[in-house]
C-alpha cells in the first residue's frame, strides 16, 4: 500500500547536478541549466584524494578532484576543477570550470563558469564568464564576470510582480500611471 | 569567563549550536555530489527552514538614485555573499568585491579565545593585549584591506549594531578612506535591540528581502541619531528613512 518499490534509494545518484541558488547564475542561465553533468564527483579523471598533500605546480588538460591539500598553482586549461568538501587549495586556479565546495585561497580563473556550493570558501577573487553562489558559501574577494550580456530589464519587474502578487496588485509603472 | 562569553559567543557554543546556518534555497531534497559525503559530514547542519520576508527599502531607491549614471562603478558589500545581490549589482554595470564582515569578526574572536588561551598558558611577557582598542587594531589589520578611494559605493547592511563600538567606530573610519569622494554607503540601524538576527538580500530596485537567521553575533548596541552623525561626521550629507519595523536605512554621501 506504501508502494515501497516507488521509494528511492537514499544513496547518491550518479550524475548529481549541482547546487540550486536562489536566482540564476550571474551572466547567464539559470543554475540547474549550467549544473548538468557537472563533474563534480570522485569519478573525474584525477583525484587528489582526503589526506594527500601537493605543494607545487599542478597543470593538465584533464578535469581533477581535490579533496585533499594543494599549495601552489593550479593550471588546466581545459579542464574542471572540483575542489571536495574536504578540499583545501592555496593556489592561483586557471581552469575551464571551477566548483567550489571546500576551501580555497587564491584568485580563480574559471573560464566558463564557477559555482561556490554552501560549504564553499574562497578567499580571492573570482574571474569568470558565469558565477553561481549557493546559499551560505563565502567570498571574500573581487568578482569580475567578463560576458558583456546586456541587462535583461524585464526580469527584475518579473521578480517584483512575484513578490508583489502574493500581498496585493502588481503597482503600475508612473509611465502608465500618467497615460 | 571570557571577553567571547562576555559578549554572548561562548566558543563552545560557537562551535555548534550558534552557527550560522544560511537558508538553502536548495534544502529540499538536492541531490549529493555521486560518492561525496553528504553536506551533514563536514559540519554543517541542514537548516531549519528559516523565516524571509519582504521589505520596502526606500534607502536603496535612493541608493541607486545615487549611483546612477556611473558606469561601471566600484560596490564593496560587507554582507555575506548572496547570488541575488551580487547579480544586481553586476548586471548593472558594478565591479562588486565581497567580504562578510560579521562572519569575519565571529571567526576572529573564536580565533582570539583561542590566542589568549595559549598566551594563559606562557610566560606574562607574551600575554595577548585584549583592550578593546588593540582587538579593533587586529580585527580591522586583517579585514578590509583595499587602496584608498576603491569604492564608488559601499553596503554596510546593520553590521554595525553587532560590532563592538570602538570596532565600529575604527572600520566607519577605515571605509571612508576606501570610498571615493562622491561615494555613498547604504546602512541600517535598529531603533531597539534586535530580538534576532537578520541578513538582507537585494530583490529589486526598492525591495530587500529579509532572512532570519539563527544569531552569528549578538547586537552590541542601539545608535541613538547624534551617535550616528558622530560616526559619519566626515560626510557630506545623510538621509534616513524609518519603516514600520523599527529599522532605519541610512544613506551617507562622502
Amino acid at each position: 500500500m506504501w508502494k515501497k518499490e516507488d521509494v528511492k534509494s537514499p544513496g547518491l545518484p550518479e550524475n548529481a547536478p549541482g547546487p540550486v541558488a536562489s536566482s540564476p547564475a550571474i551572466g547567464g542561465s539559470p543554475v540547474r541549466e549550467i549544473s548538468t553533468g557537472a563533474p563534480v564527483s570522485s569519478k573525474a579523471s584525477a583525484c587528489i584524494s582526503q589526506g594527500i598533500r601537493i605543494k607545487g605546480e599542478v597543470t593538465g588538460s584533464e578535469d581533477l578532484f581535490v579533496d585533499g591539500h594543494v599549495e601552489g598553482k593550479v593550471n588546466l586549461s581545459n579542464g574542471s576543477l572540483t575542489v571536495g568538501p574536504n578540499g583545501e587549495v592555496k593556489a592561483d586556479i586557471f581552469a575551464r570550470e571551477v566548483i567550489v565546495r571546500g576551501r580555497v585561497d587564491g584568485k580563480i580563473v574559471g573560464r566558463e563558469k564557477i559555482q561556490l556550493w554552501s560549504t564553499g570558501n574562497v578567499a580571492g577573487d573570482l574571474q569568470t564568464e558565469r558565477l553561481m553562489i549557493e546559499d551560505g558559501a563565502v567570498l571574500r574577494g573581487r568578482v569580475e564576470i567578463e560576458t558583456g550580456k546586456p541587462l535583461d530589464k524585464h526580469a527584475e519587474a518579473r521578480v517584483a510582480a512575484a513578490a508583489t502578487s502574493k500581498s496585493g496588485p502588481v503597482p503600475v509603472s508612473p509611465g502608465s500611471a500618467a497615460n | 569567563m571570557s571577553f567571547l562569553n562576555k559578549l554572548g559567543i561562548g566558543v563552545a557554543a560557537g562551535a555548534g549550536s550558534n552557527r550560522e546556518v544560511p537558508h538553502t534555497m536548495s534544502s529540499s531534497g538536492r541531490p549529493r555530489a555521486n560518492g561525496a559525503a553528504p553536506v551533514a559530514a563536514v559540519g554543517a547542519t541542514r537548516p531549519p527552514e528559516l523565516r524571509e520576508s519582504t521589505r520596502v527599502s526606500n534607502g536603496l531607491k535612493e541608493f541607486l538614485w545615487n549611483l546612477d549614471g556611473l558606469g561601471r562603478g566600484t560596490l564593496l558589500d560587507l554582507g555575506p555573499a548572496w547570488q541575488t545581490t551580487l547579480s544586481f549589482f553586476i548586471e548593472r554595470g558594478f565591479r562588486v568585491s565581497s567580504e562578510d564582515i560579521l562572519r569575519a569578526w565571529k571567526e576572529f574572536l573564536v580565533e582570539e579565545e583561542g590566542k589568549l588561551r595559549e598566551a594563559t598558558g606562557r610566560a606574562a611577557q607574551h600575554t595577548l593585549d585584549v583592550t578593546p582598542a588593540a582587538r579593533a587594531a587586529r580585527f580591522l589589520e586583517a579585514n578590509l584591506q583595499y587602496p584608498n578611494s576603491s569604492f564608488d559605493a559601499i553596503l554596510l547592511w546593520d553590521l554595525l549594531d553587532y560590532l563592538e563600538p570602538l570596532v565600529a567606530k575604527q572600520m566607519v573610519a577605515n571605509l571612508t578612506e576606501l570610498l571615493r569622494p562622491g561615494g555613498v554607503v547604504f546602512a541600517m540601524f535598529h531603533s531597539k535591540k534586535p530580538e534576532g538576527f537578520q541578513r538582507y538580500r537585494v530583490v529589486d530596485s526598492a525591495t530587500l528581502q529579509v532572512i532570519s537567521s539563527p544569531v552569528l553575533c549578538p547586537a552590541q548596541r542601539v545608535y541613538q541619531n547624534r551617535e550616528i552623525q558622530d560616526l559619519f561626521s566626515r560626510y557630506r550629507t545623510v538621509k534616513s528613512f524609518v519603516g514600520r519595523d523599527q529599522l532605519r536605512e541610512s544613506l551617507f554621501i562622502k
